[in-house]
């Protein structure tokens, strides 16, 4: 690839300097280390000492998001395995081999984030100082993407977001430690609106429930501001809804029947299971259209009965039919006999993503493995053409628009069909306009 | 919604939480004035409680599940949670038994910090064992779509408050049931004279020749089974998972006897649905504020009551 010659060169010219400068000024540390990859100074976890590099895998095993933290850990147990033994998208990627990275055998630690930001970043620390983490990866959960991507920057480690789709993760959060492959709020509203708008009309009335954290108040800004430029509808209120509610039926009766068209849920994980089924038990769907902007399977599933004909977006589906995809459901599938979930989808992506970065940057010196990542173009990720994009480190990729399927049509696996694959030439923004307008990206560490 | 419809709904709405706070509040009350002893375990039971309905509802499901498997396709009525409605509490019934001979028991006579540890810990147990044995999946919650024939799944008008779920309109009413059934118990029977007196003075109560110990047995069972039936209620309104016991139970049963005072059963009731109605008003005007003010609200009972609506200060000291 062009990008890979351009930065080859790059490094070539930070080697040759670097060695008698950089390392010699920052600290002999580095030199020290072992695995023929000491041509940098010791930064965060580098130099990796021995034959295996650690990969942190921080994810919630408790709380609202406990089971997508499930699935990711599947995807990222998966990608190790791939990675250590070939197998899965290490065969059709570049720099990766399946022996491992950089000849060094990949193991990795676990952690819980209980969903909690706090949680989430102790954990994180312990990954990184006790376990010598080179790479730190997890979500689910906004807010403790961008507590834990903050501590990243901090340590110099880098730090591959899993599931999060708030705007200020790549927004006024980022962080130049920390990349992103999964779409966020703002992309979700410039691919859902349009076809709300063609599917129930524009001039209509729409009312919000948002979960009260980072990644709910983007999201309803978003469909604010999506929903009244492109669909031409008007918001009535917004209400906000403390994360880990579980019984919505105050705030749903609270929906003004008379005058609402539609009903929007920006609830996620287990609020999402909660809030959607309430709300058709109230017969709210009688009165008004009901849109959820983020499916996800657990609510799909626990769900399952609510979701008929509801639009909504997910990061990527199983059932889309490309080559990455379907080698990426069949490995799933053998090994935990069933279709994997997005979260998974990203776990798998984040962490193979990485290990190419360094294959490709040829070290672990977390500067070097960032700019590899940084404009990286790739397209083995089961969504066709992706980029890294280098400003504020969000992938610029296509979203799905979802709807429920009926629950004659639903299987085990089956719980939504795929509207439209909405192209990221539709989406996105500039490096100056949207969340990206927000993003300082910060330090390399070797500046 | 105009102010009339706006109060109706927050009413029943605030009924409807509040059972299952009463429910809660009044398992929790029994067992720490009776026995004087704290039971963090009591959101546990509220999760056995529901993981049980769950089970019973899913093998009694007449498409599938233990008594399609046996043959048996057609009852007339949707019979899953009929029968949970009598096994769940009968089964929290007999773990609280379990419970009380062999965990509460050897710590009577030990700290209240003792108790609290090890009943916390036998939550942590419980919850840890669900999520190995069960799963750490979320389960859709476990209402009946028909009873007898009658669709229960659709919402019905009423009249000020406008569209609302028939099925939490017959919760409230079971709910309801139950308290009332209870509270019969406690005040009219020979039982509730018993555990009327021990909650005040069970010394007395020892010396009158009464044998408190098989009391003490049955009001912890009760208190169990009451718990097991609240978390019953609460799975057929909220999805499962394994951390509702911490969170949707333990807590909002101790803020119910803050509220009614500790070691009243009246009290629980009337604190249960206190705070059930504090909950949804705030809900439904300044839902911001709603955790604020449900704690503020109970700071300020602990500051200006401390022993509660109906608690008599003796209690607890």
């Amino acid at each position: 690839m062009a990008r890979e010659t351009t930065a080859l060169s790059r490094r070539d010219v930070l080697k040759a300097s670097g060695a008698a400068g950089a390392a010699g000024l920052t600290g002999l540390a580095g030199c020290a280390g072992g695995g023929g990859d000491s041509e940098y100074p010791a930064l965060g976890n580098y130099p990796v000492e021995g034959d295996e590099v650690v990969f942190g895998f921080n994810v919630p095993q408790s709380g609202s998001y406990s089971q997508e933290g499930a699935d990711e850990l599947r995807g990222y147990n998966l990608a190790v395995e791939h990675l250590n033994n070939g197998g899965g998208w290490v065969d059709n990627w570049d720099g990766l081999s399946g022996d491992g990275v950089l000849g060094k055998t990949v193991t990795s630690v676990e952690g819980d984030t209980a969903t909690d930001p706090d949680t989430a970043r102790q954990s994180a620390q312990r990954m990184i100082n006790r376990d010598n983490a080179i790479m730190v990866t997890g979500g689910s959960s906004s807010g403790v993407a961008i507590a834990v991507q903050g501590l990243c920057q901090e340590e110099k480690v880098l730090f591959q977001c899993c599931i999060t789709h708030s705007n200020d993760t790549t927004g006024s959060e980022c962080v130049r430690y920390s990349f992103r492959e999964m779409f966020n709020a703002y992309m979700t509203g410039q691919a859902l609106a349009p076809v709300l708008a063609e599917e129930y009309g524009e001039d209509l009335n729409f009312y919000q429930l948002y979960a009260d954290y980072s990644w709910g108040q983007t999201q309803q800004a978003s469909m604010e501001q999506f929903f009244t430029d492109v669909a031409n509808w008007s918001q009535i209120e917004s209400v906000p809804t403390p994360l880990g509610t579980s019984d919505y039926s105050s705030y749903l009766s609270d929906v003004p029947r008379d005058e609402a068209d539609v009903l929007v849920l920006n609830h996620y994980g287990l609020d999402a299971a909660n809030s959607l089924p309430q709300a058709i038990e109230a017969g709210l769907d009688q009165d008004m259209e009901i849109v959820v902007p983020l499916y996800n399977r657990l609510m799909a599933e626990a769900a399952s009965g609510s979701i008929d004909g509801i639009f909504g977006t997910a990061d990527w589906n199983w059932q889309l039919e490309d080559d990455a995809s379907q080698s990426f459901v069949e490995v799933y599938r053998a090994e935990h006999d069933r279709a994997p979930s997005y979260g998974a989808r990203i776990a798998y992506t984040q962490t193979l993503q990485y290990a190419a970065a360094a294959e490709r940057a040829e070290t672990f010196y977390p500067p070097e493995v960032i700019r590899e990542l940084e404009g990286h173009e790739y397209s083995g990720a089961g969504l066709g053409s992706e980029s890294m994009r280098g400003c504020d480190h969000q992938a610029q990729r296509d979203v799905l628009v979802m709807q429920g399927a009926s629950e004659e049509e639903q299987t085990e696996d089956k719980l939504l069909n795929i509207v439209s694959q909405t192209s990221q030439d539709d989406l996105g923004y500039a490096c100056d306009a949207g969340p990206a307008a927000e993003c300082e990206l910060g330090e390399y560490g070797d500046e | 919604m105009l102010l009339q419809s706006e109060i109706a709904s927050i009413l029943l709405n605030g009924l409807q939480q509040g059972a299952i706070y009463a429910l809660l509040g009044i398992g929790l009350t029994i067992i720490l004035g009776t026995m004087e002893f704290l039971n963090l375990a009591h959101g546990a039971l509220y999760l056995v409680g529901a993981y049980t309905g769950l089970i019973v509802f899913q093998e009694t499901a007449l498409s599938n599940g233990l008594l399609y498997s046996l043959g048996i396709t057609t009852m007339g009525f949707e019979g899953g949670f009929l029968a949970a409605l009598v096994i769940v509490p009968a089964f929290g019934f007999g773990v609280g038994l379990l419970m009380e001979r062999f965990v509460a028991e050897p710590f009577y006579d030990r700290p209240e910090t003792d108790q609290l540890l090890v009943t916390f810990g036998l939550a942590l147990i419980v919850e840890e064992t669900i999520k190995n044995v069960i799963g750490g999946n979320t389960f859709q919650s476990i209402a009946p779509s028909t009873i007898f024939g009658v669709n229960v799944s659709q919402p019905i008008s009423l009249p000020l408050v406008g569209l609302f779920p028939s099925w939490r309109l017959i919760i409230i009413g079971i709910a309801f049931l139950v308290i009332g059934l209870t509270y019969l118990a406690i005040e009219r029977t020979d039982f509730g004279l018993v555990v009327q007196a021990g909650t005040r003075d069970s010394e007395m109560v020892r010396l009158l020749g009464i044998k408190i110990n098989r009391s003490y047995s049955l009001v912890f069972a009760l208190g169990a089974a009451l718990a097991a039936f609240a978390g019953l209620i609460g799975a057929s309104i909220q999805t499962l998972s394994p951390q509702i016991g911490m969170d949707q139970a333990l807590i909002p049963a101790f803020l119910t006897i803050v509220v009614g005072g500790a070691g009243s059963v009246r009290g629980a009731i009337a604190g249960g649905l206190v705070l059930g109605v504090i909950v949804s008003a705030m809900t439904q005007t300044y839902s911001q504020w709603a955790q604020i003010v449900l704690y503020l609200f109970v700071a300020l009972m602990l500051i200006f009551r401390p022993q509660g609506l109906f608690g008599t200060a003796e209690v607890g000291e």
